[in-house]
C-alpha cells in the first residue's frame, strides 16, 4: 500500500518573535534612547552582597514600604560604589518621565538587575578616563588645567553641575597659579574622583 | 537675569574660551568626571551620615 501522502501539511509555524519586538524607532516627541531589557540582566552578587545591598537600599526608605523613589535610585548606586551619570540611571529606570521620577517607587527585587546592569557596564568610568577626560580640556598638552576653564566645564557641559557642587569639588585643587595638575605627580582631583572615599560597610572590595 | 542664588550653572559672560558646547567627546568627557564627582559627594555624605545614626540607636 502505497503511502499516501499527508495533504494535510503541518501548519507552518509563524515567526514568533521570542522577545517583544522593538517599536520602530522613530524620532517621535521624545528622542530618548530605547528602553532596556533588563530580564537579559543575570544577577551575579553573592547572597552577603544582596545582603549589604538590601541594608544600603533600605536606608533610603523614607516611607516605610520596603521601596525607594526613582529620583533616589542615582544616589543609593552611588552609596554602593558607582558612578553612573544621570542619564544612564533613568535608561535602566525605563527612561521615567519627571513626574516618575518623583512619583514612582521601586522595590529591591527590580533594583537588583539595573545595579547589575551598571556594574556590568564596559563603558564605566576608570582612572585613564579621567585623565584623558581631563586631557581634552588641557590646551597646552601638558598636563594641567586651569581652575577657571574646568569649573566653566563641569558648569556648561555634560550633565552640568552646580555653582555649590563645582566649588566643592574643586577645594583645594588649584595650585598658587590657578592651575590644576594632573598628571605627573599623584593628582589629588584624580584621587578624588577615583574610588577612594567608601564608607567603612561599603561592600565593594 | 540673576540667576545668582538659585544655585544653578552660569555661564562666565566675560570668558574667552572656546567652550566646546556641541562636542560629542567633551560632553562625554565633562559627564564621566561629573558621574564620578557626584558618586564621591555621596558617598562621603553617607559615611559623615552613618556615625551619627548609629550614635542616636545607641541611646
Amino acid at each position: 500500500m502505497a503511502p499516501k501522502k499527508d495533504a494535510k501539511a503541518a501548519p507552518a509555524k509563524k515567526a514568533e518573535p521570542a522577545k517583544a519586538a522593538a517599536p520602530a524607532p522613530e524620532p517621535e516627541v521624545v528622542a530618548a534612547p530605547p528602553a532596556l531589557d533588563l530580564s537579559t540582566v543575570k544577577v551575579e552578587f553573592t547572597p552577603d552582597q544582596q545582603e549589604d545591598y538590601k541594608e544600603a537600599f533600605g536606608l533610603f526608605d523614607r516611607v516605610g514600604d520596603a521601596k525607594v523613589a526613582y529620583n533616589q535610585v542615582a544616589d543609593i548606586m552611588r552609596a554602593l560604589g558607582q558612578n553612573p551619570t544621570n542619564k544612564e540611571v533613568r535608561k535602566v529606570l525605563g527612561n521615567p518621565s519627571d513626574d516618575d521620577m518623583a512619583g514612582k517607587r521601586l522595590e529591591f527585587e527590580a533594583f537588583l538587575p539595573m545595579l547589575q546592569h551598571i556594574v556590568n557596564d564596559p563603558n564605566k568610568g576608570t582612572f585613564d578616563d579621567y585623565v584623558e577626560g581631563l586631557r581634552v580640556f588641557d590646551k597646552e598638552g601638558n598636563g594641567t588645567v586651569m581652575g577657571a576653564e574646568l569649573r566653566i566645564v563641569l558648569g556648561t557641559l555634560g550633565e552640568k553641575m552646580t555653582e555649590a557642587e563645582i566649588d566643592a569639588l574643586m577645594q583645594g585643587q588649584e595650585d598658587e597659579n590657578g592651575s590644576i595638575n594632573f598628571e605627573g605627580k599623584p593628582s589629588s582631583l584624580l584621587s578624588l574622583l577615583s574610588l577612594r572615599s567608601r564608607p567603612k560597610w561599603y561592600p565593594f572590595s | 537675569m540673576d540667576c545668582r542664588n538659585d544655585g544653578s550653572p552660569r555661564t562666565h559672560e566675560d570668558d574667552i574660551m572656546d567652550i566646546p558646547l556641541d562636542d560629542p567627546e567633551a560632553n562625554k568627557a565633562a559627564a564621566k568626571i561629573q558621574a564620578s564627582f557626584r558618586g564621591h559627594m555621596t558617598r562621603k555624605r553617607m559615611k559623615e551620615d552613618k556615625p551619627r545614626e548609629e550614635r542616636r540607636e545607641q541611646k
